[in-house]
Parts: structure tokens; C-alpha cells; sequence
């Protein structure tokens, strides 16, 4: 009987086991391992190829944090791009939302004309707009002579930023809208329709009783453009590639380059931890204030 | 049902808005049709004539036919991988309600949290340890870890909407347990299957960065994006053959939307919602 018993566990383990370890296994080879050998990595000196590792302690963060201009600056922009771009692109879409969820005549033809770029990769996006920024303004400013396109939207730092925000926002709108527009689908009909009655506008109406409704949708779709801003790295690597200097380098173009171009693989790492902690920091900070206001209305 | 007053102007202005929307797009598209030097004289002209002269250009500087199945190797190979791992781990981790099972599933879901750039440099390290770069095989197989924990995260919590019944009479027949799940509950699990397809495929034909550190030195294991790099990393760039090569790469993934339309939206919208 016992023994009985303790085969029959025994199967039941080795089959859990069977079942769930080649995914462990993958997770843990590819994401979990790596993150802690970064982790280690941020108190060595290595260059990526050698055998020997140094270890120095804290020295790649006493450096990061008082004589190294390069990760305060990418700082600086990956912080300013953020509110920028999650700000214009939470309102844009959510605005796009709203009117395409309205009765319009062609609605779904819009809503995925908005979505086609967010198919195309990031990289192409950035590669297609420098196309547009160098060549398609020169030709827009000759049809027009408009002031803007004789800017040099590359060229000049200020510019440059403006550019990496609105190619930004411009590729993601489509899918932030999308969001919305599922989240407004669960807004009652009656409810909207009763406040008609009492004699409120359309936009009381959106901020008295469409917005705190789909605020869940608008906590989903501000964390995800939180983290992503923070992470953005595939339009600026194809657009600018942090250029003009260092005017539109994201903390994870910085890394890039600090391991991959100078072959500082420790003092990345360091930058890598700085990174994970300050996107780890932020989102939760979003999530939590958001879920409460979620909770409140 | 009548459509409310103003409904027509605001139609009228939102077309508008997404042909200006849409109007770079047309721009690579009528580029793609001219020569160089019409490129340089007025980008917003249509093109004097129609020739596909640069298509037939890009299509063999970026070794087209090798590139495009290199992609389709590493998406269909990273894709397959996940949604195998990720919706048998998902179900067993469902069903099990024991103390481990919860640390494996906090195990598998916690790198959701973790940003791919902060890990990236030892993950190139790893991967060349384990002989895995350079290779397409290698790069579809390191985008297993990376796209299980979502993954996995969606089926576990589909699993919990399916009756636990169905595994009881499927074991009961006496199926081993992969054939039994396979057989019964593998089908049930389709909705999240389609949105768990259409989210890695997505990713995995656009993605630039993992490639490019994989596969930075194989010529012969390129994939498209590293290709439109290529492109328009020279110093003097060929723009009617970029844009040529920029329609080449994104048509594929265009398609691929034209024809799951529905499921591409709903499918990014619950990865969005649930992850």
C-alpha cells in the first residue's frame, strides 16, 4: 500500500516535472541566468573577450554616478522622452478612440489604417522617416516654403528630439487606440444615454462617466508605453543613433554602445542594472497609483 | 438607425487625417518606382514611369529568397517553440496547486518584469558559451525563454475557465499524460493559442536587436531587418533600392495583417490586457 502510494507521487512528480521544465529551463537559460550574471558582470572590469574578469567592487558605479556624462545625459532624454511620448500618445490615441468608436461612416477602415504602422518594425520606421526627414522635406519645403521644412529635424539636437518623439508616437498610436477602443466598448449604452437626458455635453459626459470607466484600460495602456518609452531603443538606433552627439541617446542605446562599441562589458552591466531598476521603480509606482484610482471611481 | 448630425464632417476630417497619416508610407511606395536621380530632384512627384528595375536590384543585393526564409525559420521555429513550452507548463502549473507549482510559475512569469536591455550582454555571453549564435537555429531557440513567461501567463489563466472534468476523463482512458493533453485540452485552448501566435510571430519577424547580436558575424544566417540595416547603414545610401527593400521586408508582415486582421488586433490586444 505504501509503496503504492509513493510510486503513484512519484509519477506525479516526474510528470510535473516533464511538463515544466523545458519551459523553466528556457526561461532560466535565456532571461534568469543572464540577469543575474549582469548583475555580476556590474562588478567586474571585462572587455567581452578576454578570459580574465576582473572584479573592482563598485567602481563602475562610483564612475557612473560622479565623472561619466554619458549616462546622465541618456538619462536626461530617456526621462523627457517619456512624458512626452507617453503623454502624447495616450491622449492622441485615446482621442482616436473615441471618435472612431462612434458611429462614423468607414470606422474600421480608419481604425486600421491607424494600426498598419505598428506592424511594420521599428527599425524600418526609423529608416523609412530619415528617408522623409533628409530627402521628402527638402521637397515639401520647395512645394511649400514652409519655415518647418527648411528645419534640420537631424541635425540639431532639439529637432533630433522632436523627431524621435514624433516618429515614436506616430508608430504606436494604432495600438494604444486599439486599447481604448476595447475598453470603451464595455461603457454602458444606458448610462451614457440617461446622462443625454440630464442634459450634459459630450465632453462632460467623456470626463464624468466615459473616463473613470475605462480607466482600466487607460492604466493598461500608460504602463505599456511607460515601459516601452523606457526601453526605446529601435527608432532611435535607425533614426538618429543617438545623434547629433549624444542629443537623442536612450539609457539602452547607452548600453548598447558602452558594451558593443567600446567593449566596457562590466560597465554596461552596471548601466543595465540601473536601467532595470529605474523601469522596475516607475512602472510599479504607475501601476499602483493608477489601480487606485482605478478603485476609487 | 440615423446617423447623429456632424457625423459626416467628422468622417470627412478623420479620412483625411489618415491619408496625412498614411502619406510616408505612399512616399516609399512611389520612391521605390523612381531612379536615384528622380529621388533627388522631387521625392513627391509620382514616378515618370513604372519599372521594377529596383525591386529586381534589392531583391538581389539583399539575397531576398535566403533572407525571407532565414526569417520565416527563426519566427515559425521561436514561435512553435513557445507555444508548445508555454501551454503545457501553463496547464500543468494551472492544475497543480502545491507550493512548488506556485515558485515555478513565479519563476516563469517574474522576467515580464525584466527588460531585454538589461540582461542583453550576458545573454550574449550565454549564447555563445552554448554555441548558439550565428545560427538561425540558435537565435529561434533563445527566443523560447524570452517569449514563455507571457505566454505562459495567458494560458494559465485561460486553463482556469476550462472544466477540470475534461482532464479527469482524458486521463481516465488511460492516455499518457502529453497525449491526453494534446488530444483534449490542447484544442480547448485556442483563443489563447491565436493571440499567443499572433504576438510572438509579430515580434519575432520585427525584431532588430536580439538578431543583431546573435547573428552579427553569419552572413548566411541574416534576417530581413539586419538586411535594412545593411541598407541604410552605408555611408551613401541608395534610396530607390532602400525603399524598394524597405517594401520587400515589410510586405510579408502586411500581408500576414491583411488576412488576420481580426485576430491580430484582438490577439495584441489581450497579450496587452492580460500581461
Amino acid at each position: 500500500m505504501g509503496h503504492a502510494r509513493r510510486k503513484a507521487r512519484l509519477a506525479r512528480g516526474l510528470e510535473f516535472f516533464g511538463m515544466t521544465a523545458p519551459a523553466l529551463i528556457a526561461i532560466l537559460l535565456f532571461v534568469e541566468i543572464p540577469f543575474l550574471m549582469s548583475i555580476t558582470f556590474s562588478f567586474t572590469k571585462w572587455n567581452g573577450l578576454d578570459k580574465a574578469v576582473k572584479f573592482i567592487g563598485l567602481a563602475n558605479y562610483t564612475e557612473l554616478l560622479t565623472t561619466d556624462p554619458g549616462l546622465g545625459s541618456a538619462m536626461i532624454f530617456t526621462l523627457l522622452f517619456t512624458v512626452i511620448a507617453v503623454a502624447a500618445t495616450n491622449v492622441i490615441a485615446l482621442l482616436l478612440a473615441v471618435i472612431l468608436d462612434a458611429d462614423i461612416r468607414g470606422k474600421n477602415v480608419l481604425r486600421a489604417a491607424f494600426y498598419i504602422p505598428n506592424i511594420i518594425s521599428l527599425i524600418i520606421i526609423g529608416y523609412v522617416w530619415r528617408f522623409i526627414f533628409s530627402r521628402g522635406f527638402d521637397s515639401f519645403s520647395a512645394l511649400t516654403h514652409l519655415g518647418i521644412f527648411q528645419l534640420s529635424w537631424l541635425g540639431d539636437s532639439r529637432m533630433a528630439f522632436a523627431s524621435v518623439a514624433l516618429v515614436s508616437v506616430w508608430q504606436s498610436i494604432g495600438f494604444y487606440m486599439v486599447i481604448y477602443i476595447a475598453g470603451l466598448q464595455t461603457v454602458p449604452r444606458e448610462q451614457l444615454e440617461a446622462a443625454v437626458i440630464d442634459g450634459s455635453g459630450p465632453v462632460s459626459r467623456f470626463f464624468r462617466i466615459t473616463l473613470p470607466l475605462i480607466m482600466p484600460s487607460v492604466t493598461v495602456a500608460v504602463f505599456y508605453s511607460l515601459s516601452n518609452a523606457l526601453k526605446a531603443f529601435d527608432v532611435i538606433f535607425s533614426l538618429t543613433f543617438g545623434g547629433p552627439g549624444t542629443a537623442t541617446t536612450s539609457i539602452a542605446l547607452d548600453i548598447y554602445k558602452t558594451a558593443f562599441s567600446d567593449s566596457r562589458f562590466g560597465y554596461g552591466s552596471a548601466k543595465s542594472v540601473v536601467l532595470f531598476l529605474l523601469i522596475l521603480t516607475l512602472t510599479v509606482y504607475q501601476l499602483t497609483a493608477f489601480k487606485r484610482r482605478e478603485v476609487e471611481t | 438607425m440615423k446617423r447623429p448630425r456632424g457625423a459626416l464632417a467628422i468622417s470627412l476630417v478623420m479620412w483625411a487625417c489618415a491619408l496625412i497619416y498614411l502619406y510616408p508610407l505612399f512616399l516609399v511606395v512611389i520612391n521605390s518606382l523612381k531612379s536615384f536621380s528622380e529621388i533627388m530632384a522631387n521625392v513627391v512627384a509620382l514616378p515618370s514611369r513604372l519599372s521594377g528595375e529596383n525591386f529586381v536590384n534589392a531583391f538581389t543585393l539583399m539575397r531576398y529568397p535566403n533572407l525571407f526564409l532565414n526569417t520565416l525559420f527563426v519566427t515559425t521555429m521561436g514561435t512553435a517553440g513557445v507555444v508548445l513550452l508555454s501551454s503545457i507548463a501553463g496547464y500543468k502549473l494551472s492544475r497543480t496547486r502545491t507550493r512548488l507549482s506556485w515558485l515555478v510559475f513565479l519563476l516563469c512569469v517574474a522576467p515580464m518584469m525584466i527588460p531585454f536591455h538589461s540582461f542583453m550582454i550576458a545573454l550574449v555571453k550565454v549564447a555563445r558559451t552554448l554555441h548558439l549564435t550565428n545560427s538561425t537555429w540558435g537565435l529561434g531557440i533563445i527566443y523560447w525563454g524570452l517569449g514563455v513567461p507571457l505566454s505562459l501567463f495567458m494560458y494559465h489563466g485561460f486553463v482556469k475557465t476550462v472544466p477540470k472534468e475534461l482532464d479527469d476523463c482524458a486521463f481516465i482512458d488511460g492516455c499518457r499524460p502529453l497525449r491526453a493533453f494534446f488530444q483534449v485540452i490542447f484544442p480547448l485552448l485556442q483563443p489563447v493559442t491565436v493571440s499567443v501566435v499572433v504576438i510572438n510571430a509579430m515580434w519575432m519577424w520585427n525584431d532588430f536587436l536580439l538578431p543583431l547580436l546573435i547573428l552579427s558575424g553569419a552572413k548566411k544566417s541574416m534576417t530581413l531587418q539586419l538586411a535594412a540595416y545593411n541598407f541604410f547603414g552605408q555611408y551613401k545610401i541608395e534610396w530607390q533600392s532602400a525603399m524598394a527593400g524597405v517594401l520587400l521586408t515589410i510586405t510579408p508582415a502586411i500581408i500576414f495583417y491583411l488576412i488576420l486582421q481580426r485576430h491580430i488586433i484582438k490577439g495584441m490586444v489581450a497579450g496587452a490586457v492580460k500581461g
